[in-house]
């Protein structure tokens, strides 16, 4: 019996190296999510998997939910460069468990971060603003247009998830009491809408947001201190939980963002592959720039990803050897 | 030859200097008169606001009998005044009332605004050939142009909530306002406005009193249209903080309440069935009230 498994797993390790070694990794699909800096993910992956690797690496559009769904139920796509977790914990843990997927790296190193922001010229002008009670002192200058007795704190948008974190944080800073109004953007566009109006004529902005994202990249933000530290614990079981009845204030806790591997191709790509894609991780503020240039020059996550890989080659080569590095620098 | 395979298009980094320098200019057009044109709208806003507040502090019986007898003069029908009042009741059952009070007042709010911009175009359309030629293609622009194209534009200059709302849904719903009065005027016979100058009539009356009246019925149905078209506008004016009926739409699109939409859905379209019938029926009578003088 020992040696029928030694032999089963010499075979393996043997078969997982020819296929690492052999000029071609075969198809791999990648999950495009919707957001910029998934985008971005997934096509710097194509391109170091289609140059260095050589897969033939296809692009899929995605969305966390759909996604996760068919990664787990149908073992397609391949990888999810940037998928947000946290919020799928429980089906995600379970197909690990059923040997369906794999989690490599993370992609974002520090996780995502959410919080209550303000923009920078208003920490400047007045330094106590980077705490929450040097907010709710200035007050007066968040005045609600529509409803001028009130002052104005932006919400998330209705439906998302973080209606429900944003709703409760609100009551247990009890802004509400210091006058403030929870205002719902209506959508995620309505949100940054209203940052980039402020920001562009130096307004006061007092709200939700959360990064790597395009916006905080191009307008600095200073994330409120809530004095409180994070209790990640309470923030589990009652700020993110609609029916919370006695929320007590917490920072965000930092969301896990991972790249998700699915099973049948992680076993099969070889350890090459599988390094890159576990060491294959970027930090917040670092994603925040990128973005902030694409936007900038209102290119796609295809050409972003070649900027990437033409001006940052010292963060991406750490995640390859320097055989692959070659390989893709020559390529561009 | 690559030309002759391939269109020969503006190569990446021109169109991005094209695409930035609008935007920088857009930018900058904001930076600066963006304060002033949203003091311009200040009055509008107070009167947007003031009006959901009476909407939202009535007493409810007081709005439903408000809106029963308003129905009810205008239609002249029974069986629709009860099926308004059943429909009404139900959305307060349903705990939509809040929500409806503001979609309603925002549909009124920009009806009223698309008919006291719209008319007066319309009239002017009508009477000379150029201004048509100039502002039919405006109007074909504004109704197929997609909201989201300019939705965000309008945000960057006004801000989010109630007043780029308003201005997104005027955008979309003015058109039929304006082609209907235009050709309603056009449609006035030639013979009746001869006679009214045999009359001696000065401009301003034969536009007040021949003109506008015959051209009513036309009138009417692009007002009836323009109401329609506001209130399939109210789920894409929610995405800029516009409250009402559109918000918990939005939400339950998000989060796939399939009951949560469907009802509010229904009380978009309850809304919908009382402004479309009562803006026809009373359509429909003040024709009546031509033909019988005619005979």
């Amino acid at each position: 019996m020992k040696k029928f498994q030694t032999i089963v797993a010499t075979s393996v390790v043997a078969l997982s190296a020819s296929l690492s070694f052999g000029a071609d990794c075969g198809d791999v699909t990648i999950a495009e999510m919707n957001w910029a800096s998934a985008s971005l993910l997934a096509n710097i992956d194509k391109i170091i998997l289609t140059e260095g690797y050589g897969c033939n690496a296809e692009l899929v559009i995605g969305d966390t939910m759909p996604t996760s769904t068919s990664m787990v139920e149908k073992g397609e796509p391949d990888i999810a460069p940037e998928m947000w977790t946290s919020a799928i914990a429980e089906v995600l843990e379970r197909a690990v468990a059923d040997k369906k997927i794999r989690y490599a790296g993370r992609s974002l190193s520090e996780g995502g971060e959410e919080g209550f922001w303000i923009p920078q010229y208003m920490v400047d002008e007045f330094p106590e603003m980077a705490t929450i009670e040097g907010v709710i002192k200035h007050k007066e200058l968040f005045i609600n247009p529509e409803n001028p007795d009130t002052f104005r704190f932006m919400g998330c948008p209705a439906g998302w998830n973080c209606q429900i974190t944003t709703a409760n944080l609100f009551k247990a800073l009890e802004l509400e009491e210091a006058g403030f109004e929870l205002v719902d953007p209506g959508s995620g566009a309505g949100l940054a809408g209203s940052i980039a109006k402020a920001y562009e004529r130096e307004e006061a902005w007092f709200g939700y947001y959360w990064a790597p994202t395009a916006l905080l990249g191009k307008y600095v933000m200073q994330k409120v201190d809530f004095g409180s530290g994070i209790d990640a614990e309470h923030f589990k079981k009652c700020i993110g939980n609609k029916d919370c009845m006695d929320p007590k204030v917490t920072m965000y806790p930092p969301s896990d963002v991972w790249t998700v591997v699915g099973e049948e191709f992680a076993a099969n790509a070889g350890a090459p592959i599988m390094e890159y894609l576990n060491s294959r991780s970027m930090t917040n503020a670092q994603t925040n720039e990128l973005l902030a240039w694409i936007e900038e020059n209102q290119a796609d996550g295809e050409f972003g990803a070649m900027y990437f890989l033409d001006n940052y080659p010292t963060i991406w080569k750490q995640w390859v050897s320097d055989d692959v590095a070659k390989k893709v620098m020559s390529s561009l | 030859m690559s030309w002759f395979t391939e269109f020969p298009q503006l190569d990446r980094y021109q169109l991005l200097s094209i695409r930035k320098t609008l935007d920088e200019g857009f930018r900058e057009f904001t930076r600066s008169y963006g304060d002033a044109i949203e003091h311009f709208f200040d009055p509008l806003l107070v009167f947007l606001i003031g009006f959901e507040k009476l909407l939202l502090a009535s007493p409810w019986w007081l709005v439903i009998g408000v809106i029963l007898s308003i129905t009810h003069f205008a239609a002249r029908s029974v069986r629709l005044t009860i099926g308004v009042a059943i429909a009404l009741i139900l959305i307060g059952v349903f705990g939509m009332w809040e929500d409806t009070m503001r979609t309603l007042s925002m549909i009124t709010v920009c009806t009223l605004l698309s008919i006291v911009v719209g008319v007066p175009v319309g009239i002017a359309m009508s009477r000379s050939n150029r201004a048509q030629s100039i502002i039919t293609p405006i109007l074909d622009v504004m109704q197929t142009m997609p909201a989201f194209v300019y939705l965000i534009p309008v945000v960057m200059l006004l801000g989010i909530g109630r007043i780029p709302g308003v201005i997104a849904v005027v955008i979309y719903a003015i058109p039929p306002v304006i082609r209907l009065t235009n050709l309603g005027i056009r449609l006035v016979d030639e013979d009746v406005l001869e006679a009214a100058d045999a009359y001696g009539v000065t401009p301003w009356q034969r536009l007040w009193n021949v003109q506008l009246p015959l051209a009513m019925p036309n009138i009417m149905a692009g007002v009836n249209q323009t109401i329609m078209m506001a209130l399939a506008m109210v789920v894409i004016a929610s995405m800029i903080g516009v409250k009402g009926l559109g918000q918990p739409v939005l939400q339950s699109i998000t989060n796939q309440y399939f009951t949560q939409g469907l009802l509010n859905g229904l009380a978009i379209v309850v809304i919908a069935i009382i402004f479309d019938r009562v803006s026809q029926a009373y359509a429909k009578r003040s024709q009546q009230q031509f033909r019988g003088r005619d005979d």
